[in-house]
C-alpha cells in the first residue's frame, strides 16, 4: 500500500479506528492515540490489506494497553482523573455519561468473541473483513451479530432498570 | 423456501447477503408473514443496537493531520499523563552521592567548581566500576587526581567550537540565581541563548554508546517509553549532561536529562518537560529553587535545596542505589512525575 493509498484510508477509517479502541480502551485520548500508532505502523509495515491490518493491530494494542493499564494500575491511584470537558457536571453530561457506563457494562457482558464483531461491524467493516479478522466463517458473521446485538441491548435494559430499582 | 433465520435476516438487513441468497429471502418474505414480522424486529433490533453504540463513542474530534513523512512509529503509550494544568508540576530529587561523602566532599568539593564548568572528556569519566559502592570510594580516592587531570585540560572535549554555537541555552536565569558562594560559571561566549530562561544547553545529538562514556555509567530512562533522541547538554555545574529525549506517547516529549555534577562524579537525573512545551510549563517561583539548587553540589546546598523545595525533599528521602539527584519536569501531575521517576532504569548496553 503506498503512502497515498494509506492516506485514503486514513481519512475515511481513523474515526472508525478511534471509535473501536475507545470501545476497549474507554478512554478517548488514548484511543486516539492509539490509532495514530496503528497507522504510523501502517506506514512503516505497508501491509496489503492495510485497513484489516489496522484493526488487527490496533485490537492488539487495545489488549497490550489494557494490561499494561492492569499492571500500572497502583501508580494510576496516584494520578488525578483525565480532566473532563464537562466539568459543569450539568444533568445532561451526568444523563450522558451514566448511558455510556450502561452501555460500557452491557458491552462487557457480551462474548469476547460477539463484542469484537459487533464492534468491528460497528466500525464499518464487512463481513468478509470480520471473517478474515476473527477466523470466523463468513456466513457465521450474521448469527454472531444477530447475538451480539440482542444480548447487549437486554443486558443494557437489564442495567437501566436495575438501576431504577435500586434507585427506588 | 423454508424461514429464514436470524442470522440470515441480520446479513440481509446488512446488505451482507450475496444477490442470490438476497433473492431468496426476498422471495420467502413475500410469502411468510412470520419472517416480514421477524424482519421488522431484527431491524429494530440492528437501530437500537446502533444507538447504544452511539452513546459509547468517543468525543467527535477533528482528524489529525496524516503525515505520510513521518514513519516514526508513534510513541508507545505509557498511561494517562495529559494535565495541562500540571505543567508547572516540577520535583527535585537530591539523590547525590554527595551524601555518603558527607563532610570530607565538602572540603574537597570547594575549589572545584570552576573546573567543573567544562566538560569532561569522556574516556576520563569511564572508570569501569563494578558497584556503586566501589564507585563511591575509588572516586573519594582519586579525587584529587580527577581535578588535577580536569584542570589540565582547559578544552572542552566532544563540543567543537561549531557545535558550541549549536547549544541551546535553556535557562540563563540559572547562573544568576546561583545562591551559593562557589557558583557555577554562566552560559561563556559563543553559547546560544535563544530563550534566556533554561539552564540546560543543548548540544549536538550523540549516541547511547557516546552518553555512556560521558556519564561514565547507564543513563537513565523510562523503560518500556521509546527513545527519540539523545543530546549532549551543558548546564552550569555539571561536567557532564546527556538528554534522554522520550515520548510518553504520541503528544508527550519528556527528557530525562542525566547529568554528572562534578569532577567528583555526582550524578543527576532531571525529567523535562519537551521543549515546545516547556516554555509555559515553569513558573519563575518554581525556577528559582531549581536554580538555586544547581549552584552547588555541597551537603548544604543540599539541604537548602530540600528546604525549598518540599517535595523535593520528600522525593530526596526516597534516595536510589545508585545514588543520583533527580529532577523531575514534565507535562504531568507531581504525583504522575514521581510515579515516573520512581520507574526510571539504567539503559542497558
Amino acid at each position: 500500500v503506498s503512502p497515498e493509498h494509506l492516506a485514503e484510508i486514513y481519512r475515511t477509517t481513523y474515526r472508525a479506528l478511534v471509535r473501536f479502541l475507545y470501545r476497549k480502551v474507554w478512554d478517548a485520548e488514548r484511543a486516539e492515540d492509539l490509532a495514530q500508532e496503528a497507522f504510523a505502523r501502517a506506514l512503516v509495515h505497508k501491509p496489503d490489506n492495510a485497513r484489516g491490518w489496522l484493526f488487527i493491530v490496533a485490537a492488539n494494542m487495545a489488549r497490550d494497553d489494557a494490561r499494561r493499564a492492569a499492571r500500572e494500575r497502583r501508580h494510576l491511584t496516584l494520578l488525578t482523573a483525565e480532566p473532563q470537558e464537562s466539568d459543569s457536571a450539568t444533568d445532561e453530561a451526568l444523563e450522558l455519561e451514566s448511558d455510556r457506563a450502561r452501555v460500557r457494562a452491557a458491552l462487557e457482558e457480551l462474548s469476547p468473541r460477539d463484542r469484537e464483531v459487533l464492534l468491528l461491524w460497528d466500525s464499518g467493516l464487512s463481513y468478509d473483513e470480520i471473517a478474515t479478522q476473527t477466523g470466523l466463517a463468513c456466513g457465521a458473521i450474521g448469527t454472531t451479530l444477530s447475538r451480539a446485538r440482542r444480548r447487549l441491548v437486554q443486558a443494557y435494559e437489564a442495567g437501566k432498570s436495575g438501576k431504577h430499582v435500586a434507585r427506588g | 423456501m423454508s424461514h429464514v433465520d436470524d442470522g440470515t435476516l441480520h446479513a440481509y438487513l446488512d446488505g451482507e447477503l450475496a444477490p442470490a441468497e438476497a433473492q431468496g429471502v426476498d422471495a420467502h418474505l413475500a410469502q411468510c408473514p412470520g419472517c416480514r414480522e421477524r424482519l421488522e424486529e431484527e431491524r429494530a433490533l440492528i437501530t437500537r443496537a446502533g444507538e447504544l453504540l452511539a452513546l459509547a463513542a468517543p468525543p467527535d474530534r477533528e482528524v489529525p493531520p496524516f503525515r505520510a513523512g513521518d514513519v516514526k512509529p508513534a510513541a508507545r503509550l505509557w498511561w494517562q499523563v495529559r494535565q495541562p494544568l500540571a505543567w508547572a508540576a516540577t520535583i527535585v530529587l537530591a539523590l547525590g552521592i554527595g551524601t555518603y561523602l558527607g563532610r570530607g566532599f565538602e572540603e574537597l568539593r570547594e575549589p572545584e567548581t570552576a573546573p567543573d564548568a567544562e566538560p569532561v572528556r569522556p574516556q576520563a569519566l569511564e572508570t569501569p566500576l563494578t558497584s556503586e559502592r566501589a564507585q563511591r570510594e575509588s572516586r573519594v580516592k582519586v579525587t584529587g587526581a580527577v581535578r588535577k587531570r580536569t584542570a589540565a585540560q582547559p578544552a572542552g572535549p566532544a563540543p567543537a567550537a561549531a557545535n558550541r554555537a549549536d547549544y541551546v541555552a535553556q535557562r540563563a536565569e540559572a547562573s544568576s540565581a546561583q545562591s551559593a558562594p562557589n557558583a557555577a560559571p554562566a552560559p561563556q561566549a559563543g553559547f546560544v541563548s535563544p530563550e534566556g530562561e533554561h539552564d540546560v544547553l543543548r548540544g549536538p545529538l550523540i549516541s547511547i554508546d557516546t552518553a555512556r562514556a560521558l556519564l561514565g555509567r547507564d543513563p537513565l530512562a523510562l523503560p518500556g517509553a521509546p527513545i527519540r533522541a539523545v543530546y549532549r547538554a551543558r548546564q552550569p555545574g555539571y561536567s557532564a549532561v546527556v538528554i534522554v529525549e522520550q515520548s510518553l506517547d504520541s503528544g508527550t516529549v519528556i527528557e530525562v536529562v542525566n547529568k554528572r555534577a562534578s569532577p567528583m562524579a555526582l550524578d543527576a537525573v532531571v525529567v523535562a518537560a519537551a521543549p515546545a512545551a516547556r516554555a509555559d510549563s515553569m513558573r519563575a517561583p518554581e525556577r528559582a529553587p531549581q536554580a538555586g539548587e544547581r549552584a552547588s553540589d555541597s551537603q548544604a546546598a543540599l539541604n537548602r535545596r530540600r528546604a525549598a523545595l518540599p517535595l523535593a525533599s520528600a522525593k530526596a528521602a526516597d534516595r536510589t542505589s545508585s545514588g543520583l539527584f533527580l529532577e523531575i519536569r514534565g507535562p504531568v501531575s507531581q504525583d504522575s512525575l514521581a510515579a515516573l521517576r520512581r520507574l526510571l532504569q539504567p539503559l542497558r548496553p
